[in-house]
């Protein structure tokens, strides 16, 4: 279950490396699962509604990138009002799309593919290798990430504009164009990982079924420190928190289940604590950048 | 810069404004029907849940239909939030409404707030404990359900290891919870009962990976406590061939292979109890301010079995008529929960 956390996470990597801060993954996660659902219910196909999760987070998240590198406008406030505009959108448009229904329409979602040899591993095997499409693609995508930040001319360009948008912009980049792209980018993500939950894990579409999600991927990139690969061991970390606490439920240890609840966001509060001291935010974050002002 | 704070602010308001909208679209009009009784039910879900929503719009359509002439209904989705209840609550009553429904215990606060502004209207909260003279509460016996889910499970499974998922651990919930292992253990001793709560009622994904765990585990029959994550227990019954109990609402629709049986609530007989009482001039000075779905009236009963009829072996069936039976007439001797 780290995948929706990743997914958004990866995303949410490239829009802070460019010096933008997007707390609206919530909505855009919304939104990218409603795509999701849509596109397969109509098409019967799960890939379909893949691109369609993905062209749903992107379009979505235009709003962020008009709000915040465009208007200059402050990225929190901006952030949270896509995160409410999303949960009250998604839910609205499937209303309109599927009506009230007596029976929630649903689909078949994408089936588990067991690697053959390595899923038969014990313990491992299970845990690592017996997984659908969505899950493989999602490994594929942080190594694919962490190359682009790292070796590609995009990539330097993106921490360029983060760290010092007037010097990017005095070698001719494009400040506001990478910018852009960076939050569509992370809207790209967070939609795929929108389709992990309506198409991927669950059948359907339910109101609010991010249920948080984007808000821990934001704090995933902090404790990742922008990088891809720390974000897979901290989306897993949370992960195995969650599963870890849902074991120990059912078992019956005699700790108050609220307590247990609550386990996986103490955790993820302990290690920012611990971890942000050595965070270096990039140096232009959520400033934003006018080629007007000096 | 500041033209930009404003331009924010201005789509700030735009965007509070359109979600609103969203949430309230049946918001309260003037009334084309005056002199009827106007009853309104505010609903934290969506009306085509296949749970508590669902159960409560239905229960009210079917009273709204047999009492046409003289009541008239609104109904209002998805006030989910504290922070939207009491403002919707109060649109209400001073557009006034003589009755209205608050179904669920979040409602509870805001309602006791709103009734005190508001002494002439009367309120009904679904699911609570706090009263006034112009409120009212009504809630699900869920004791009796719990103790017939744990009848069927107890007797049904085949791994004698059962598990129930819950959403959050309220007095409802949690009466039903221990009734359910307190007859699975009745009817069989040896049987052992992993539970768990998500602590919320939406998030299906956690209560869908809770299940699994469950059934991967040994668990064969999983009874789950309604609501949107019952969802997700269903979808992890259908995913790993095992079987689920509903809750609420009839759920064969979802899994005809999994959802073997369940609870179901139905709520018109309390609505119209109250709506009675109301229209009698018997709300405000009764001293019993519960209304209780039980057995007895009605208000809970069991999903028929549907294709797995045949599964079920008679003795199971028998057990069950027994114990609605006396459930019905009050003789079944259980401990009474209470936290």
């Amino acid at each position: 279950m780290s995948v929706p956390i990743l997914l958004p996470a990866i995303g949410e990597i490239f829009t802070q490396r460019s010096g933008i801060l997007n707390l609206g993954l919530e909505g855009v996660i919304l939104m990218g699962a409603l795509g999701g659902f849509v596109g397969t219910y109509y098409s019967g196909s799960l890939w379909v509604g893949v691109m369609l999760a993905v062209a749903f987070g992107m379009l979505f998240s235009v709003i962020m990138a008009v709000l915040s590198v465009t208007i200059r406008a402050n990225q929190v406030i901006a952030g949270l009002a896509l995160t409410i505009l999303g949960a009250g959108l998604s839910t609205f448009l499937f209303r309109i799309i599927f009506g009230i229904k007596k029976l929630p329409p649903s689909i078949e979602p994408f089936q588990a593919i067991k690697i053959p040899v390595l899923s038969e591993i014990p313990i491992l095997g299970p845990v690592l290798f017996q997984h659908n499409i969505l899950v493989y693609l999602t490994f594929v995508l942080v190594i694919v990430s962490a190359i682009v930040l790292e070796k590609t001319t995009f990539g330097l360009k993106v921490r360029a504009v983060g760290e010092h948008p007037q010097a990017a912009d005095s070698k001719g980049i494009n400040v506001y164009l990478i910018r852009y792209i960076c939050v569509i980018i992370g809207g790209a993500f967070a939609g795929l990982g929108g389709a992990f939950l309506s198409i991927g894990y669950m059948n359907t579409f339910l109101d609010q079924m991010s249920a948080g999600r984007g808000f821990i991927a934001v704090a995933v990139v902090i404790f990742a420190r922008w990088n891809p690969y720390r974000a897979l061991g901290g989306a897993f970390v949370f992960g195995l928190a969650s599963a870890l606490q849902l074991r120990l439920q059912a078992v019956g240890v005699p700790i108050p289940h609220q307590f247990l609840l609550a386990l996986p966001y103490i955790l993820t509060i302990l290690v920012l604590i611990s971890v942000s001291k050595k965070a270096e935010f990039p140096k232009a974050f959520t400033l934003p950048y006018n080629r007007g002002e000096r | 810069m500041k033209k930009s704070i404003w331009v924010l602010i201005a789509l700030v308001i735009m965007m509070g404004a359109l979600t609103v909208g969203c949430g309230q679209d049946n918001a309260p009009t003037g009334s084309e029907n005056e002199g009827k009784f106007k009853v309104a039910l505010l609903l934290p879900g969506k009306i085509d849940d296949v749970s508590f929503n669902q159960a409560m719009y239905e229960g009210m359509k079917a009273v709204e239909e047999e009492m046409a002439d003289e009541i008239e209904v609104k109904y209002v989705e998805e006030v989910y939030e504290v922070a939207d209840i009491e403002p919707a609550l109060r649109d209400f009553a001073s557009e006034d409404y003589d009755l209205i429904f608050g179904h669920g215990f979040q409602f509870m606060e805001p309602i006791i707030k709103v009734a005190t502004e508001f002494p002439d209207v009367k309120f009904a909260l679904g699911t609570g404990y706090k009263t006034l003279p112009n409120t009212c509460v009504y809630d699900i016996n869920l004791q009796e359900g719990g103790y017939l889910m744990g009848t069927i499970a107890g007797m049904m499974t085949e791994t004698n290891k059962l598990g129930v998922v819950g959403g959050a651990d309220v007095a409802e919930i949690y009466r039903g919870h221990e009734a359910y292992k307190y007859a699975a253990k009745q009817v069989n001793p040896d049987v052992k009962i992993q539970e768990l709560y998500t602590g919320d009622w939406r998030d299906v994904a956690k209560a869908k990976e809770g299940a699994i765990s469950m059934y991967d585990s040994g668990v064969d029959i999983i009874w789950h406590s309604g609501d949107g994550i019952g969802l997700g227990v269903v979808d992890a019954g259908k995913e790993k061939g095992k079987t689920v109990l509903g809750n609420v609402a009839d759920q064969n629709v979802l899994a005809p292979d999994a959802v073997l049986s369940g609870v179901v609530y139905n709520f018109s007989p309390v609505i119209k109890n109250i709506i009675d009482d109301v229209l009698d001039d018997n709300f405000t000075n009764r001293e019993e301010k519960f209304y209780w779905l039980t057995v007895a009236n009605e208000g809970i009963d069991v999903a028929p079995f549907y294709e797995q009829d045949d599964q079920v072996p008679q003795e199971v069936k028998d057990k069950l008529t027994e114990v609605k039976k006396d459930l019905a007439d009050g003789n079944v001797e259980m401990p009474h929960f209470e936290k």
